[in-house]
């Protein structure tokens, strides 16, 4: 009989809280084998085109069983982020030079190209530990905690969760808690909302550190429809609340019929920026709500993984996402899966593709791409295959691309015709090796 | 005879109860779960590709999570 | 229908074992085949173990019934090992790993799991003497196994012939 490899605990909320920070998430309990220790690692490349950002990172996530279905789980990601992301100002015709968020120097953006903030060089540190067992036979109960720290960020969290079969454990319910703490502490400061990208050396419109906190309930039912068909259906409630804004994003301030950014002469003798740029403003809450299903369907040896996913929040985004996944066997060591993902999001009410100068104030604006109306698609392939030692070892390679739209009711004069959306690509590659 | 008929009853009540808790009609008996219990059937099967995959979507999305635990696998003991 | 009646646990649960029990007299009983003949260990005390080869704490439980069998089994233990692998050699792979010292008969269609209305894996019937079912255990547990003995030395010593 080959190596059974142990499955790893359901830290419910890993999924959901964690996955903020990308802590490692862990799967439903299974009855676990002799006592020892199950290794699932995995090294991460991820790269965006055009000189965004590129992502190294090594995962690991280790399973100790202990006799009678009990098990800790402890992971640990580390990652190391460098490159240049939008930054939410819009291009123009001619060159655009913006502060640093440190305050301390600036940079220089060409015309017509899409403004970047290559201020991404960071390694970020995550760990994870989680206990689950069974109670009163038909009971599972699981916790966790993770923490993560990057150079100006920290998170805490802590999750706990009950499961409970009925129906022969045709049907499991399962309910889930999440709790998460998590402060910016950014270089320079954090800059107050709508305050105006200031020269170098000034900071006056900077704040402390800023904290959030987040709360994520899943209420899920799992159901066993015949021997080949699983299905599960999650309902989730997430609640943000503190400081939600992205320190480093900002608005170019445009004039209302050009559509060109408003010029901004820096003091004298010393570097500034060229136009006149705002810091973006979120609400200080968020409240989203998202239904899940997903299918496993075993076809004589293949297994085809479907899933389904809808968002919608108070601040006006609705999501869809589709996942496909299917695992076709070569042989008994081997195996391909294809993978694809669909994935559309609506803008946030508060999205903004530049702030007209003179206009009403908003309480409310980010040029944040992230927030915006955009398509994507993922697809993928994944080859997986067993060692000499019965060990599992897969690669997997997939293509992300993303496709936005800036609102046309916001396009003003020069702008129509620009690339206002800065469209992503990138290629996720990694190789995992569980043993 | 009355207590076969208690017996008979039991049976019903039984019957009634698990009908009672939802979804009694589908599902498999218990030692017909060899398909559930591989690996690849499992509704996460790789945990640490799915907290990467997150991560990933987390950053680059609006939306996050979504996925639940508990359920299918062999349902043993 | 005397409903308070049926409130009792106690009666309720012997209501349900003399259901199970009745399955097993002569004449009574459904349609379908076992390859199983549990008349012929009467005056024998059976624990009878419904495993499969993919059920993860089966692997536990066979080292403690190789135990069971041999401390016991000159006081007239019997234990038998019923597996409900669709396929044989997926079962030979586990006996493999993890051998028996007790008899193990199959049962690929479910038929004496549903008679004896298997509601967990593993689980595990201890029959007396008299063919009647003593007690069950659902799953297993290895903190629970001195308990699982005991109620096995209770039902030798309190059957003895």
């Amino acid at each position: 009989m080959s190596k059974q490899n142990s499955r790893s605990i359901a830290a419910s909320l890993a999924t959901a809280a964690c996955s903020l920070l990308g802590t490692s998430t862990v799967a439903p309990v299974q009855a676990q084998e002799e006592p020892g220790w199950d290794f699932n690692t995995a090294l991460l490349y991820y790269g965006e085109s055009d000189g965004r950002v590129q992502d190294f990172s090594l995962n690991v996530l280790a399973n100790r069983a202990f006799v009678d279905d009990r098990i800790l789980s402890l992971g640990l990601t580390v990652d190391s982020l460098t490159g240049a992301t939008p930054s939410g100002a819009l291009p123009f015709d001619g060159p655009q030079t913006f502060t640093r968020p440190s305050g301390k120097a600036v940079y220089t953006t060409s015309a017509n190209e899409i403004p970047l903030d290559d201020s991404f060089l960071d390694t970020r540190v995550a760990l994870t530990a989680g206990w689950a067992q069974p109670f009163a036979r038909l009971y599972t109960f699981n916790a966790g905690l993770s923490a993560s720290k990057e150079y100006d960020y920290v998170h805490i969290g802590g999750n706990a969760g009950l499961s409970r079969d009925f129906n022969k454990r045709n049907t499991t319910l399962s309910l889930g808690l999440a709790y998460a703490q998590d402060s910016l502490n950014p270089e320079g400061g954090t800059p107050v909302p709508l305050s105006p990208m200031l020269d170098v050396g000034d900071l006056s419109n900077r704040m402390g550190d800023q904290d959030k906190d987040v709360v994520d309930v899943v209420l899920g039912l799992t159901q066993v429809v015949n021997r080949n068909l699983l299905f599960q259906f999650n309902y989730s409630l997430s609640q943000s609340s503190g400081y939600l804004n992205d320190p480093f994003k900002f608005l170019s301030l445009v004039d209302p019929v050009s559509g060109d950014p408003v010029s901004h002469t820096p003091a004298p003798g010393i570097s500034g920026p060229s136009h006149e740029y705002r810091f973006e403003s979120r609400p200080d809450e968020r409240t989203k709500h998202s239904v899940y299903g997903q299918a496993k369907y075993y076809m004589s040896g293949k297994v085809l993984d479907l899933s389904y996913r809808y968002m919608t929040d108070d601040w006006e985004i609705d999501s869809h996402t589709l996942d496909a996944r299917y695992r076709w066997p070569l042989g008994d060591r081997r195996y391909l899966e294809p993978h694809v993902r669909w994935y559309t999001q609506t803008a946030a009410d508060f999205y903004r593709i530049s702030l007209v100068d003179g206009a009403a104030p908003l309480e409310f604006a980010s040029a944040d791409y992230r927030l915006g109306e955009f398509d994507a698609i993922t697809v993928g392939m994944k080859y997986g295959w067993k060692t000499r030692s019965d060990n599992e070892m897969s690669v997997r390679l997939e293509y992300y691309m993303q496709d936005g739209t800036a609102p046309s009711d916001q396009i003003i004069g020069n702008q129509a015709g620009r690339d206002l959306y800065p469209d992503l690509d990138a290629i996720i590659a990694q190789f995992s090796y569980r043993f | 005879m009355r207590r076969l008929v208690t017996a008979r009853l039991s049976a019903v009540v039984f019957c009634l109860a698990a009908a009672a808790s939802g979804c009694s009609s589908m599902g498999v008996e218990p030692w017909e779960r060899d398909v559930l219990a591989k690996e690849e059937m499992q509704l996460t099967t790789d945990p640490v590709e799915a907290g990467i995959d997150d991560h990933i979507y987390f950053s680059k999305e609006a939306s996050s999570g979504g996925r639940g635990f508990g359920g299918g696998g062999c349902g043993c003991n | 229908m005397d409903m308070t009646r049926l409130r009792r646990p106690g009666a309720s649960a012997f209501a349900a074992l003399l259901l199970i029990a009745l399955v097993f007299m002569p004449g009574a009983g459904r349609a379908g085949e076992s390859a199983l003949n549990l008349d012929a260990y009467r005056g024998q005390v059976v624990l009878l173990d419904f495993w499969a080869s993919w059920c993860v704490p089966c692997r536990r439980s066979f080292p403690w019934m190789n135990q069971m069998q041999q401390k016991y089994g000159g006081q007239g233990l019997v234990i038998i090992g019923v597996n409900m692998d669709a396929s044989s050699s997926d079962a030979e792979s586990f006996l493999q790993d993890y051998p028996a010292q007790f008899t193990i008969v199959s049962d690929p269609d479910g038929a004496l799991a549903r008679q004896f209305e298997v509601e967990a894996m593993p689980s595990s019937y201890l029959i007396g003497r008299d063919g009647v079912i003593a007690s069950r255990h659902l799953g297993f547990q290895v903190r629970l196994a001195d308990e699982y003995e005991a109620t096995i030395r209770e039902v030798l010593l309190s059957q003895k012939e």
